[in-house]
């Protein structure tokens, strides 16, 4: 046993106080990451320790398929004890023989669709779950076919099974269904909201979504190699990208224990925010145009516009830069580019205030954000709602500070609260970013070390070792989990996207609002439903029975399209 | 047939085809202005006719079998067509009689009924609360429409459009005109459908309410009327209460009434392009207001002011 903070001891001493002699094993393999084996039978009050003794908070469970390693299954339940800087993993060892574990969303409702997930990925059944429905596999998907097990290979494709539909909740006595999605004007990927209302009043909804799987983590982990992951992370979103590149690549790093030189720090902390600054103001056009305000869409992309051309000509592409790899960057910014951010950013800053106070002075915005999809402190916090809406309501977390990453230790961000608990809190906390990421730009291009941007990695990179990093995306912490394994890939590679827990406040923020609210409550979360599915293995139409070729495809599509074709 | 006839017959012709033909023009100008003001390029001028022409020669597809269905795109249009034949368009209006005022209320009012019906008749849920909200902005705009109105028929002491204008031609401007005016203004807004509030159609919430199930043809006819609509509120408006210069002939007249109606739209399209979309409640709550100002607008006309 190895403990060496105060803050690790207390929290070992307080779990061994609960748990007792469940508590199998304690050990530190980061300064910043706090490992615990324990029974899983304890599980549960380990976790009620953790929440409601101590201010840890949930982030995402990572199931694991260890038979291979004569192990059985793994279910490790992460937390975050933001005041210390710490990582606490609970490690349950889970017999192969008998896949059940006590679920912990009745303590932490925020681990609702981890647990689910982790049922669906690798078949160990969480019981006392308060809604074990399927989650992220598709409706035909055969039971008892896990595809993050270790012997599921990642090119098999399952037969699919025709006319299945997902089960979802039957609307309560006297109101009826307005459907929002599959496929909805204001959403820009597939998700199946079912609201339920009385005239246009919401009194319930239910979800369905992951129709975005592109098995990314099943990829990772068979398909691709070390040098090959912070490429395939960047694919994860088209707008945050660089952030699951760089969060992929830092927890890699740690695993392996090598650190990126300071100039690649520098540069990556650059890149983060230049990724907010042109997220936030994507997000505030998309938000404009579904209150219909389209002048604000386009003059708020306007502005961001130029942001874009830096970034192409830093990186060779407006978005998915491709500079991260493990131990650094493949790419420097030139002397000349470095001083060229400062010009770009000048009149994007003048035009930023002007926006501001444009809409600081909108009655109609105000109307139609004060007040609305409130989502209280209280549930913010039991659901570990994370980024601009936890920050909206009230709870200063940003990733940036509780875990100093790239070169936010040399150059700290402030945390931009504030206590509305609405959309309108939401913009602010936005807004009050853009600046914050302007400042924070100039800061580090103004400190930025010379010297090499890429730390070699000299040795084999030993298997079995863990890493957890997390990074704040404009849309709140990415958490990306890697355990090495043999042939230089990891063993496991789990990534949780802002979006999955914020997703699971929308039925506590859309209860008593109208129909109208719906679209811009969703669209103050900032989804990225891409970013959130991203484990599955298989395209469910192209099942192995038939693979179209393209010339099929064209033919029978011409063939439909003639006049008098089948429809 | 009379020569009187005649030119009746005449005069509903080319308000009615001032209508149909100059309504896409209108639309295709305010189109331009919206895209000036977000820093686009922006359509041709003629972009809503090309639409028109387009969606003329579409699929009609058709979710219900309803003959309402089929046909309330089509009344919807001949209704606003029925209308341009009551409102004055640069000399009295073609078909004014002693009372012509409440049949224009009440034409108006079917034209916005129908729209609501082909939502019902769609029966799809997205229709249905388009179809809710158009009824409930009715019941909150309608009243300021009337009121106004009336302030107009207290003020020259006939029921007569035509009357009214010639009255008011010669009489100039009273406070319960100007600020009947000003209420009339505010309630084109909501009668053009333009943001903020064109709740009921709502893209971004239930993707076009009423619009949502049409197609082809009937979308077509049905976005037609809603254009002609809008130009002929907007006449309506700048006939009776801005009716200087009046020359007398009636070409210059026309030539001034259409650069007035010109004016008056893009200041409807400028608070379009600068206001995000209000709920159904607020923009009742937001007539009930305005309703309040016509109201004193009468009363100020009641007391001769």
């Amino acid at each position: 046993m190895s403990v060496e903070s105060d803050a690790a001891a207390q929290i070992t001493q307080l779990l061994g106080g609960r748990i007792g002699a469940s508590l199998l094993l304690v050990e530190q393999p980061q300064p910043d990451t706090l490992r615990f084996e324990i029974d899983p039978g304890a599980v549960r009050a380990a976790a009620k320790a953790l929440v409601q003794d101590t201010p840890a908070r949930y982030l995402i469970t990572v199931g694991i398929d260890e038979r291979p390693l004569d192990r059985g299954f793994a279910i490790v339940h992460l937390f975050s004890l933001d005041s210390e800087h710490l990582f606490l993993a609970l490690d349950c060892a889970v017999d192969s023989e008998n896949t059940r574990i006590d679920a912990i969303t009745p303590i932490v409702p925020g681990a609702n669709w981890a647990e689910r997930e982790f049922r669906d990925a690798i078949g160990v059944e969480p019981e006392g779950h308060p809604d074990p429905r399927r989650l992220m596999l598709p409706d035909d998907w055969p039971e008892g076919v896990y595809p993050l097990r270790r012997d599921f290979r990642y090119d098999y494709h399952p037969p699919s099974a025709g006319n299945v539909r997902p089960v979802l909740r039957e609307p309560p006595k006297g109101s009826s269904v307005i459907p929002m999605g599959p496929f909805f004007p204001t959403l820009e990927e597939p998700a199946h909201w079912r609201l339920f209302v009385e005239g246009e009043k919401i009194v319930g909804c239910d979800y369905r979504g992951f129709y975005n799987h592109r098995a990314i983590e099943k990829l990772g982990d068979s398909a691709m190699t070390y040098d090959k992951l912070p490429f395939l992370a960047e694919r994860i979103c088209g707008i945050c990208g660089f952030i699951h590149s760089t969060c992929c690549c830092q927890a890699l790093e740690k695993a392996i224990g090598i650190q990126a030189p300071a100039r690649a720090r520098y540069i990556r902390t650059i890149m983060l925010e230049l990724e907010r600054i042109h997220s936030h103001l994507l997000w505030l056009g998309i938000a404009a145009h579904i209150v219909g305000f389209e002048t604000l869409l386009m003059q708020s992309w306007r502005i961001r516009e130029p942001v874009m051309w830096l970034t192409e000509e830093i990186s060779g592409n407006r978005k998915t830069y491709g500079m991260n790899c493990v131990g650094g960057l493949r790419r420097d910014i030139p002397a000349d580019l470095t001083a060229k951010i400062q010009e770009v950013l000048l009149p994007v800053e003048r035009e930023l205030r002007a926006v501001r106070q444009a809409i600081v002075g909108d009655t109609t915005i105000l109307a139609r954000t004060k007040g609305v999809g409130v989502l209280t402190r209280q549930w913010a916090e039991q659901i570990a709602v994370v980024g601009p809406p936890a920050r909206a309501s009230g709870i200063a977390i940003d990733a940036r500070v509780d875990h100093p990453y790239a070169a936010y230790d040399e150059v700290p961000a402030r945390i931009c609260v504030q206590e509305g608990s609405d959309i309108w809190a939401r913009v602010v906390v936005r807004m009050d970013e853009l600046e914050e990421s302007l400042r924070l730009i100039r800061a580090a291009t103004a400190a930025m070390p010379g010297g090499p941007i890429r730390t070699e990695i000299a040795e084999e990179i030993p298997p079995g070792r863990i890493g957890i990093s997390v990074v704040e995306a404009p849309r709140g912490e990415a958490v990306h989990f890697v355990m090495t394994g043999g042939d230089n890939r990891p063993y496991r590679w789990r990534v949780r996207a802002p979006t999955y827990p914020n997703l699971q406040a929308v039925p506590a923020m859309v209860q008593g609002e109208t129909v109208a609210d719906v679209p811009i409550t969703v669209g103050s979360l900032d989804p990225c439903f891409s970013c959130t599915e991203r484990v599955e293995a298989v395209d469910i139409r192209n099942a192995k029975t038939r693979v179209y070729s393209r010339e099929e495809l064209l033919r029978m599509w011409q063939e439909k399209s003639a006049p008098g074709g089948e429809r | 047939m009379s020569n009187g006839a005649l030119s009746v017959l005449g005069l509903c012709a080319v308000n009615v085809l001032l209508a149909l033909l100059l309504a896409p023009l209108y639309e295709g100008i305010l189109r331009k202005l919206r895209a000036v003001i977000h820093s686009r390029q922006g359509p041709p001028l003629t972009q809503s006719y090309l639409d028109l022409l387009k969606l003329l020669g579409k699929e009609d597809l058709r979710t219900s079998p309803g003959a309402l269905y089929a046909f309330a795109p089509a009344l919807t249009l001949a209704s606003v067509l029925v209308l341009a034949t009551l409102v004055p368009m640069g000399t009295a209006p073609p078909l004014g009689f002693a009372g012509d005022i409440i049949v224009i209320v009440y034409v108006a009012a079917v034209s916005a009924v129908l729209a609501i019906l082909t939502a019902f008749a769609s029966q799809s849920p997205y229709a249905f609360v388009g179809g809710s909200r158009e009824m409930m902005l009715l019941l909150a705009v309608e009243p300021v429409v009337v009121v106004t109105l009336i302030v107009g028929a207290v003020n020259a002491g006939t029921l007569a459009t035509g009357d009214i204008v010639t009255w008011h031609t010669a009489n100039g401007p009273t406070i319960s005109m100007v600020v009947a005016s000003v209420a009339l203004f505010l309630a084109l807004q909501a009668q053009a459908g333009k943001l903020p509030f064109d709740i009921p159609e709502a893209d971004q919430e239930i993707m076009g309410g009423p619009l949502v199930e049409l197609s082809g043809a009937r979308l077509a006819l049905l976005r037609w009327a809603l254009w002609a609509k809008q130009l002929v509120f907007a006449f309506l408006l700048v006939e009776i209460f801005v009716p200087w210069p009046s020359t007398g002939t009636y070409y210059i007249d026309l030539t001034l009434a259409l650069a007035k109606v010109l004016l008056v739209l893009i200041l409807v399209a400028v608070v379009d392009a600068v206001n995000p979309r209000l709920r159904v409640e607020q923009a009742m709550r937001y007539y009930a207001r305005v309703a309040f100002v016509s109201l004193s607008a009468l009363a100020f006309a009641v007391i001769g002011m």
